[in-house]
């Protein structure tokens, strides 16, 4: 298994980078920049920037977000920051409060 | 998976201070500072330059910091340590580079915790235990000795004191051959120079 998980519990306040996709379950704070995919998982929480190819969000982020390939808010996801992405999806039953910038 | 563990994956690194509750495995790198209550695993090929606090460490990889662990530390082969170790159980394999001190702390209680089986291994463990056990039996030890010898090994000296302390006194190699001609009048017969030596004592 390649990839970088951070479990449930966990809390990281620092600094994530990287260049394998991230799953978080648990609670980051500071800043994420990977260049594969993040995945923010139902119950996680994320106190900071985002970079990622593909940004997948079933949790609580609280940041920037910047995906180059696209955004993604699940149902029950709940965004407060900037969205910065090609392609953004959201879902019925997410709450998203921010500005959005999808380079046209 | 996913659940119970938490994974810092090869090419990911994490600067800053990690805190959970479950097991945390490392494979990346991570500078800053891991406090657990579970287990840290540092893989081979992993990078860790932080001060840990957790309940056990296992290292193949690389580990620079100060460590505590409430169970046990765990360094294999491939590990290369340098900081301190805190832990009640320590286990290091042939191979492994370490550098810095180590605190075993109360070892038996870790050894009633252990009791059954060998999984301390002697490398460190017991090297840790004997210079441990070396200064404290004197102590206790030294002045029953002390009170003990003037009755038993200096007496039977006294009993012979003329023949045998003048013996071995004087010139061992020369005195046992010179003696036993001379034999019938012991102690009158005794050689100048060898009075000579008593008399300056």
């Amino acid at each position: 298994m390649a990839n970088t998980v951070v479990g449930s519990s966990i809390v990281i306040d620092g600094e994530i980078s990287g260049e394998e996709p991230l799953t978080i379950l648990g609670t980051v704070k500071g800043k994420i920049a990977v260049t594969q995919n993040v995945t923010v998982e139902p119950g996680a929480t994320v106190e900071a920037d985002v970079e990622g190819q593909t940004v997948t969000v079933s949790g609580k982020v609280t940041g920037n977000v910047t995906a180059r390939e696209k955004l993604e808010l699940r149902a029950d996801s709940k965004m407060v920051g900037n969205a910065k992405a090609p392609r953004i999806v959201v879902a019925d039953g997410a709450t998203f409060k921010g500005n959005v910038d999808m380079d046209v | 998976m996913a659940d119970k563990e938490t994974v810092i994956g090869v090419e990911t690194r994490v600067a800053g201070e990690i805190r959970g509750e479950e097991n945390l495995v490392v494979k990346g790198r991570v500078d800053g500072k891991i406090h657990l209550t579970q287990a840290l695993t540092v893989e081979k090929g992993a990078v860790v330059q932080a001060d840990v606090d957790v309940r056990a460490l296992e290292v193949s990889g690389t580990l620079v910091g100060n460590v505590v662990a409430s169970e046990s530390v765990r360094l294999l082969a491939s590990a290369r340590v340098v900081g301190d170790l805190a832990s009640p159980r320590l286990m290091m394999e042939a191979g492994a580079a370490y550098r810095g001190r180590v605190d075993m702390g109360d070892i038996e209680a870790a050894r009633a915790a252990v009791a059954g089986r060998a999984v301390v291994k002697p490398a460190t463990g017991a090297a840790e235990t004997a210079v441990r056990a070396r200064p404290a039996p004197p102590r206790i030890a030294a002045p029953p000795k002390m009170a003990a010898l003037p009755s038993t090994k200096m007496a039977p000296k006294f009993v012979a004191p003329a023949g045998s302390e003048r013996a071995s006194g004087s010139t061992p190699p020369a005195a046992p051959p010179a003696f036993p001609r001379v034999a019938g009048s012991v102690g009158n017969v005794a050689p100048p120079w060898a009075k000579k030596k008593i008399r300056r004592r």
